[in-house]
This record gives structure tokens, C-alpha cells and sequence, in this order.
């Protein structure tokens, strides 16, 4: 085991000017990458890494950890102000960011959004660092069976607070569900719904259909009502008076702060599951556990602060079957892995043996990268906010153009545009006849994962639904799903008997 | 809202039923499997849209009826072609793209769009052209290394 | 597509002209090359590409640039080499499977014989592994009589490639085997570390636990033994009959005028004698690096894709689609 003073040590490091340079340079990069709609982690991955070649791979580390943080913020940047999620994770992000500063309060939306997520990924640091790697081989424990059931939790959960119409959430889900199974069958070979493109055999790529759902979608919507109120524009000028963050409000959302982070590191633990359905469970718990949940979605700094803090707790927990197993449970802990590699050194189990310094110096390295967000966050914010008070018809030419920017730049080609296209068709239609982006996204990412675990599970149990006694936790999932559904049935019911018993007006 | 409920109940009804009877069973892929048939998740998708779709029209229909509404009410055809010419505006830049690169089309993109929106102030155009396509050209070809897109 | 149309003139023109044209192109390469990725950016053969690329920049003395074209496990970025036609300005660093065994288990708009395949630079180091104290250990045979014994031991996938192996294997040994999908190394080895499955195929990730020995291989699917695992037979020896062995090779699309080709060829083989390609190569990414002229490569890949026709039929005709 490593000596306390080493660990001293590998602290002074970190805060050594040096470093705080790197991973200043690597937040800025990042920050900045992400800012941009349509940009996001890879195009900062694919600038950073000639550059980590000719650094030393204690700069190169922490210069890749700084811009996993950057790009994390910014992308939650460019969600709020223009509902451009640079990662399919912000979405969740979207949902209450967006209404929040459209509505004048761009620069309190903002601040909510940095601090949870500064929260969220300096906790959850620190339960990697406490208990990361003797506890890692928790994770095992998570079999196909567990994280089958999991899912199924998560997508009953999440298909519940489908907002206004149960009805339309729940075809929009079917709908997510429909395009998720597109692609090579895992099992069988087969091409599933994929018409001949080679492009689709891995299945519909995310980025295009989140761009193109929300980002996109979103500049048809506003040109519209561009026009409609033309003069009048359509995203407020100038702030709000109450457009700041008192320390009473922020004191508010520190409860769901809290539990979010720890939503995010629990599925961050575990391998696969990634920061989407984090974002979205969170974001879900937060809301059922509201005494106001029809404020959700119209900007509550809640529903910020749950997604945000839960999508950036879960990239430093997916560390822990990294460090602890040699398991990348995410996608920056397999950029990490790939960081390691250039210089020399193999993730996993043996690095507290072999290169003890290193793992503390990137635990401290880490840390320092969060409080360097916080800094350029919160200079960045005061920037930004500005955005909204650019008039919308710049705003809405350069946005769409960012949009197809972004997918040619990351090499999906005429295919990923017209795929862009036809989901900003789709998402104008959602917009316009509400139904809900949520629980479309969240079927669409869950399908495929979901589906992998069931066969798993089917496959190595032979088919006995028996397996499930001798594991208990799969067992406790299963019986609360059961349990969830129950209930959504049960309050909805209720919900609706209320209600007709108080207009004596059906919906 | 309920007349638009009941007209996308209706569109999603159908395509649901379109996925059904044809595209799932024909392009759906198919073989042996232990674990789930390949098809099996997007038919049981399919009929979530369609049972609910189903239901969205029925009680939209209900509530129309009653309210004595029409169920017919067409938007005027000056309404449909501004709504309908930003994606037609978009498509014809996509297949520019296709043939030109991005950096090449991205000034007329951003430009004409701005036109069209009523912006008459050339130095706003014209740097709100350029900005983007300089960044965009820095970002490709010295950034990425990967060449003009 | 103007472009497209623009420079098949060309090229029909120069092959109007015969050796003119082919005169004209010895000042190859005269502008920027672009050296395409199948996968994403971070993964092993993203950085063995740019580390590729970076050495033959200096080599042709035009910027080679890296560009990223993920999806199909390498196949996008070969659907579109075949159709390019930038006489070698534009090539794919790869994998040998997407092109040997791609074409047999899926469809594809490209073969085999639509492309050239100027050198081979890296052997494969594909392995079936296990865990740590199973009741078969960690010897081939054991397991091998361990499942004539126990119907229903588990095994798994991540390729369709593996499965057919182990589909061979399990109709030659008589066994009863559940095949168990996985996604990629991240996807397999927990369910081998935790054992809830008794062994699978692994493409390198057993390479990280080499030391460990949380992860023994029990049988290797290079032409050689493992350089990390000296103790496992090859399936050769293990006997069967079947060369899986991977290879990562440049390709260009067939059209390639000779002389791109060859220039090609010679910058490839200056990198695998660059200390810098052989440290990323053999030191990080744990592969040898070997360099294996046109001729021998496209030789090993025929026969790969004839044996695996063989295969596929022995185990119940070819899929057709």
C-alpha cells in the first residue's frame, strides 16, 4: 500500500503550476469545444490526442481528464442556452435548462448547472478515491440478470413521468423502442431494419438523432415562430431581474443535488449502463419526489440541477471497475484507457502496485480539474448568458449551421446528414403535437442495452425464470418494478378520477 | 389540442400498423435464437405505439364529438409553406454538401438564411457568414488534420 | 456527383492513355493523404494510426491526415474506400475480419477482391480466455473434457467470426455450448471476471491482465503462440484446422495505380521499422509488428476467406442472402 506522504506527495503535484496549466489548457479546450452546438467530446478527443503524444503521461492524463470536465460543462452550456445538447447525456439537461433561460433567467440556469455538476463530480470523486478499488469487485456482483432487471426498472420509471399525456409518452417510448432494435441482431447476425446501409449495422447513431431531434428540430420551431411574432423575438432580451442564483435558492436544490449524485454513482459503478440513463433516472426521482412535479420541464432549477449533477457523478464513478477491475465503463474511461496505453501503462488492478503515484496523482489531478471548471464555468457562464440576447435570426442561420458542421466534421458524411434531417423532422413533429422527447430518447438508449441483458440472462440461465431466487438483487429490482407499475397505474387512476371529478371535463 | 391529438392518434396508428403488417416482418431479420427472436422487441414496440395511438384517437374523437367541434380544420396553405420552406431550405443545402464541401456552401447557408429573415445590415451578414466558416476551416484543417469537410 | 464524375473521366482517360498516365503519376503522392479509421477516436487502432500516420508524413512528404469513419466494426469506412476514387490519396488502416469475414456473415456492398492491400503491419492477438479458478483451470484439454461432461457451459461472443469457430469447434469436440452475446471487450470481461460465463473470445483485452492472470488464455487464434501467454497452443495445434489469424493492414481500393501502390508500401515498411510504431506497437498495444508485403498478405486473406467458405459450409451451407 501506498505511504500516506506519498499521497501528500501526489497532491502537491497536481496543484503544482505546471499541471494546473495542463489541465487549465484541457478544461479551456474542452469548455470551449463543448460550448459549440454540435461539437462535443470526440471533436475535442480528436484535437487532444496528437497533442497528449508529445506530452509526459503524467500531462497527457491530466490534460485528458481536464477535457472530459470541460467538455461535460460546456455541453451543458450549449443545452441550456440553445437546447443543443453536445452529448446525448445533457439532454436530460434540456428538459428544464431550456425553458428556464428562454424565459429570461439564462444566467441563473446556468449557475444552477455548473455548481451541480461541480458537486456532482467532486463527491463522487471522493467515493472513488475512498472506496474505489477494494470495493470495485462490487460490481460483479451486477450480472446480466441485475442489469436486465435494472433497466426494466429504469424504463418503467422513466415512462412515468411522461408528462402531460401517459397516452402520447408511451407511443413516443414505443417509438424509441422501434428504432433502438435497429441494427446487427447480437445474436442471430441478422440485420434488423437497416435497409442494406452499412452505416446503420451498429444502429441509428445517437448524435445525429440527438441533434437532430432537439437541435435541429428546435431552429425549425423558432423560425416559425419567428415569423409569427417577427419583431418581437423570441428568446428574451436582456435578464430578468431575478436572473442570479441566491444562496436560498441554490440551498433549495442541494437535497436533489445529493441524491442525483448518488444515482450517478451507483450507475456509473456499474459497467455499461453509461450517463444518459443516469442523467434520466435522476432527473425522473427528482420529479416524482417533488411536492410540485408539474413544475418540471417548464424550468425548475431542480430538474438542472438533478440531471446535471447525476451526469457528471457518473464519469468519475465509472472509474472504480477501471481502477479496481480493468473494466471501462464508459466512454471516457475507455478514452482514458487509450490515454494510458500511448504511455506505457496498463488500467486496471495493478496500478496501485505498479504505479501507485500515478493513480494518486490523477485522483488529485481530478480534483483540481473540478475546481478549474468551477473557475472558467463560472467566468464562462457570465459570457455565454450573453447568447440569448443575440437577436434569433443570427442566432437560428449560424445554430443550423453548427448543427451540420458537427456531423460532417465527425465523419458520418452525407448519411449522417440526411439522417440529421430526417430526425429534425421528427422531432418538429413531437414538438408539435407534444409528445414526449424523454421517454423516446431513454426507450431508444435503454433498447439496445436492455435487450443485451435479457438474452444474456435467457441464454445463460437456459431459460429458467428460476435463476432469479439465487439472485437476490435482480430479485429486488424485478419486484420493484412490479411495484412502480402499480403505483404509476394506481396514482394515475386517481390522478384522472380527481380531475374529472373537479372540471367533469375529460382530457 | 384535441383535434391535433386525435390527427397525429391517427398518423401514429399508422404507421404503427405500417411497421406491423410489413416493414418489421420483412426487414426485421429473422434466424434461430435461444435468447429473444431479433424481432420480437420492435413488434412489442410497435404495438405500444399502436395501442396507444389507438386510445389517443378514440378519446380524442369522444371529446370532439361531444364538444360538437369539426374534425376537420385545414391550416391555410399560406401557413403550410412557412412552415414547410426552412426544411426545404435545409434539404437544399444537405445536397450541396454532398457535392461541395461544407466550408465551401457554409457562407451562402448562413447568409441567404439571414436574408430571407430580414437582416439588410451587410457587415452583419457578411461577418456573421464568415465568423463560423473561418472557425469551422481552422478547426478541420489544422486543429483535426482532416482536411477542408 | 460532379467530383465523382469529374475524376472517373480522368480516370478513364488515363487508362485511355496507357503508360502516359501512369508516367504522370510518379510524383505521387503530389498533395495531402487522408488514412481512414473504421473505429473511434482513443481506441488501439486509432493510436497505432496516428502514430502510423504521423511517420509517414515524414516519409512522403505530405501530410498524412487520421480521419475517423466508426460504424460496422470497420465495414463503413470500407463501403466507402470502395467507392472512392482517389487512386491511393485515401486509405483504410484496418482489421483483416472486416474484410475476410465481413462479406461472408453480412451484407456488404464491397469484397475481398475490391481492394489491395499494400501491407501488412501488426499481428492480431485474439485469444478464447477464462477465469481464474475454474474447475477446468486454465489448459484447453481440461476444458474441452469439462464440457463433454457439463452440457450447457457457457461461452462468449463478440464477433461473428468467434461464434463460427466455436460453433466448428463445438460440432468437432461434440458439445453442448451456450453462446452468450457480449458487446466488445468492455462487455465481455465482467461476465469472465465474475464467472458467470466459463470462457470466451477476447480480441486483447486479456493482454491488460496478462500479469494478473485474472484473465488465462487457454487457447490462441494467432498463427503463433501469444507473445504474453507463451503456454497456450495455437488452435492449429490444438487441432483444428483453421487460420483466424488477424491482421492489421493498409488497403486502397483496386483501381490504385501501381507505382501509388508501391510508394505506399515502402513508406509502410519504413514505419515498422520506426522505433517510435514498434514502442506503440509492442510496448503499449502488446502486438508484434511484422511487415507483410502485397503479395503475402492478399495470399493469407484468400485463403482466410476460401477456409472460412469451408467452414461455414461444414457447419451448414453459406447464409445466403
Amino acid at each position: 500500500m501506498i505511504g500516506f506522504d506519498a499521497i501528500l506527495g501526489s497532491f502537491a503535484a497536481a496543484f503544482h503550476y505546471e499541471s494546473i496549466a495542463v489541465i487549465l489548457g484541457g478544461v479551456l479546450l474542452g469548455y470551449i469545444v463543448g460550448v459549440i452546438p454540435g461539437l462535443n467530446r470526440a471533436v475535442a478527443i480528436a484535437i487532444a490526442i496528437p497533442l497528449t503524444f508529445y506530452m509526459s503521461a503524467y500531462a497527457a492524463i491530466a490534460f485528458l481528464i481536464g477535457l472530459s470536465k470541460g467538455t461535460a460543462a460546456g455541453s451543458a452550456v450549449s443545452a441550456i442556452l440553445l437546447n443543443t445538447p453536445g452529448e446525448p447525456s445533457s439532454a436530460a439537461t434540456c428538459l428544464d435548462g431550456y425553458p428556464m433561460a428562454s424565459s429570461g433567467k439564462p444566467r441563473k440556469a446556468l449557475k444552477v448547472g455548473l455548481l451541480a455538476s461541480v458537486i456532482g463530480d467532486l463527491l463522487a470523486t471522493l467515493l472513488l478515491i475512498a472506496v474505489a478499488i477494494p470495493f470495485a469487485s462490487v460490481a460483479l456482483k451486477f450480472g446480466p440478470y441485475e442489469l436486465a432487471a435494472i433497466l426494466v426498472f429504469a424504463l418503467v420509471f422513466i415512462a412515468g413521468m411522461a408528462g402531460g399525456s401517459f397516452l402520447k409518452g408511451l407511443a413516443a417510448g414505443g417509438m424509441g423502442i422501434v428504432l433502438g432494435t435497429v441494427g446487427l441482431d447480437p445474436e442471430t447476425g441478422a440485420m434488423r431494419l437497416t435497409f442494406g446501409y452499412a452505416e446503420l449495422m451498429e444502429g441509428v447513431p445517437i448524435l445525429p438523432l440527438v441533434i437532430g431531434t432537439l437541435a435541429l428540430a428546435e431552429m425549425f420551431v423558432q423560425l416559425d415562430e419567428y415569423r409569427r411574432n417577427k419583431g418581437a423575438s423570441v428568446i428574451k432580451l436582456g435578464h430578468q431581474a431575478d436572473d442570479d442564483l441566491s444562496y436560498r435558492e441554490f440551498k433549495t436544490t442541494l437535497p436533489t443535488i445529493f441524491r442525483s449524485t448518488g444515482v450517478g454513482a451507483f450507475v456509473g459503478a456499474l459497467p455499461g449502463l453509461g450517463p444518459s440513463v443516469g442523467a434520466f433516472m435522476a432527473y425522473g426521482l427528482a420529479k416524482r419526489g417533488d411536492k410540485d412535479p408539474e413544475s418540471f420541464g417548464k424550468g425548475n432549477p431542480k430538474g438542472i440541477a438533478a440531471a446535471e449533477s447525476a451526469d457528471n457523478a457518473v464519469i468519475p464513478a465509472s472509474y472504480i471497475p477501471l481502477f479496481g477491475l480493468g473494466i471501462p465503463g464508459s466512454v471516457s474511461a475507455a478514452l482514458l484507457v487509450g490515454a494510458f496505453m500511448i504511455h506505457g501503462i496498463q488500467v486496471g488492478p495493478l496500478m496501485l502496485r505498479d504505479h501507485p503515484e500515478m493513480l494518486f496523482t490523477l485522483f488529485s489531478g481530478m480534483i483540481v480539474a473540478s475546481l478549474l471548471m468551477l473557475a472558467v464555468g463560472w467566468y464562462g457562464l457570465r459570457i455565454f448568458a450573453k447568447v440569448t440576447s443575440v437577436p434569433p435570426h443570427i442566432v437560428i442561420p449560424v445554430v443550423i449551421f453548427l448543427c451540420l458542421a458537427g456531423i460532417q466534421v465527425q465523419g458520418y458524411g452525407t448519411f449522417g446528414l440526411i439522417t440529421v434531417f430526417v430526425f429534425a423532422l421528427f422531432g418538429y413533429f413531437l414538438k408539435k403535437f407534444d409528445y414526449s422527447f424523454v421517454t423516446f430518447l431513454v426507450a431508444f438508449i435503454v433498447t439496445p442495452m436492455l435487450e443485451m441483458n435479457l438474452r444474456q440472462s435467457i441464454i445463460l440461465s437456459g431459460g429458467e425464470i428460476g435463476i432469479l431466487l439465487e439472485r437476490p438483487i435482480a430479485l429486488v429490482f424485478v419486484i420493484a418494478t412490479l411495484l412502480m407499475a402499480l403505483h404509476l397505474g394506481w396514482s394515475g387512476w386517481r390522478h384522472r378520477a380527481r380531475r374529472r371529478a373537479t372540471t367533469n371535463h375529460a382530457d | 389540442m384535441t383535434r391535433k391529438n386525435f390527427w397525429s392518434g391517427l398518423g401514429v396508428s399508422a404507421v404503427a400498423l405500417l411497421l406491423l403488417t410489413w416493414v418489421i416482418p420483412t426487414y426485421g431479420g429473422g434466424g434461430f435464437s435461444f435468447g429473444l427472436p431479433p424481432q420480437l422487441l420492435a413488434t412489442l414496440g410497435a404495438w405500444l405505439m399502436l395501442a396507444c395511438a389507438l386510445a389517443l384517437t378514440l378519446v380524442s374523437a369522444i371529446v370532439l364529438r361531444r364538444d360538437g367541434e369539426p374534425f376537420i380544420a385545414l391550416p391555410g396553405l399560406d401557413h403550410l409553406w412557412h412552415q414547410t420552406w426552412p426544411f426545404l431550405y435545409v434539404l437544399a443545402f444537405i445536397v450541396l454538401i454532398d457535392r461541395f464541401p461544407l466550408t465551401w456552401v457554409a457562407p451562402a447557408l448562413i447568409a441567404g438564411l439571414l436574408l430571407i429573415l430580414g437582416e439588410r445590415r451587410w457587415h452583419v451578414v457578411a461577418l456573421t457568414a464568415a465568423l463560423p466558416t473561418a472557425g469551422l476551416y481552422g478547426l478541420t484543417a489544422h486543429l483535426m488534420r482532416i482536411g477542408v469537410v | 456527383m460532379h467530383k465523382t464524375l469529374l475524376s472517373t473521366a480522368i480516370l478513364s482517360a488515363t487508362v485511355a492513355l496507357g503508360g502516359i498516365g501512369l508516367a504522370q503519376a510518379d510524383d505521387f503522392p503530389s498533395k495531402p493523404l487522408t488514412l481512414v479509421v473504421g473505429w473511434g477516436a482513443g481506441g488501439s487502432t486509432d493510436i497505432q494510426a496516428r502514430v502510423l500516420a504521423d511517420i509517414l508524413t515524414e516519409e512522403l512528404g505530405q501530410p498524412v491526415n487520421v480521419v475517423n469513419q466508426p460504424g460496422a466494426g470497420g465495414g463503413v469506412a470500407l463501403a466507402r474506400l470502395a467507392n472512392s476514387r482517389d487512386e491511393g490519396y485515401t486509405f483504410v488502416f484496418g482489421t483483416s475480419m472486416t474484410i475476410t469475414f465481413g462479406p461472408l456473415s453480412t451484407e456488404t456492398t464491397y469484397g475481398l477482391e475490391d481492394f489491395r492491400y499494400v501491407a501488412g503491419v501488426t499481428l492480431g492477438q485474439s485469444a478464447l480466455v477464462t477465469g481464474e479458478d475454474r474447475p477446468f483451470g486454465d489448459s484447453w484439454e481440461d476444458l474441452v473434457a469439462y464440457a463433454q461432461e457439463n452440457p450447457g457451459t457457457s461461452y462468449a461472443t463478440q464477433t461473428a467470426l468467434d461464434r463460427m469457430i466455436i460453433e466448428y469447434i463445438a460440432q468437432q469436440e461434440g458439445l453442448d455450448l451456450r453462446i452468450v452475446p457480449t458487446a466488445g471487450g468492455a462487455g465481455m470481461a465482467p461476465l469472465i471476471l465474475s464467472g458467470d460465463v466459463d470462457f470466451g473470445y477476447s480480441g486483447g483485452t486479456h493482454s491488460g491482465y496478462a500479469e494478473t492472470g485474472e484473465m488465462p488464455v487457454l487457447l490462441s487464434l494467432a498463427e503463433d503462440r501469444l507473445v504474453a501467454f507463451p503456454d497456450a497452443p495455437t488452435l492449429q495445434e490444438a487441432g483444428y484446422d483453421i487460420n483466424a489469424a488477424e491482421i492489421r493492414v493498409a488497403m486502397v481500393p483496386q483501381a490504385t495505380p501501381d507505382s501509388h501502390v508501391e510508394r505506399l508500401a515502402e513508406a509502410l515498411q519504413v514505419a515498422t521499422e520506426d522505433p517510435r510504431f514498434i514502442e506503440i506497437t509492442e510496448e503499449r498495444i502488446l502486438m508484434p509488428v511484422t511487415y507483410l508485403p502485397e503479395a503475402e498478405v492478399t495470399q493469407t486473406l484468400t485463403d482466410q476467406v476460401a477456409g472460412y467458405r469451408a467452414l461455414l459450409e461444414e457447419l451448414g451451407g453459406l447464409p445466403e442472402d
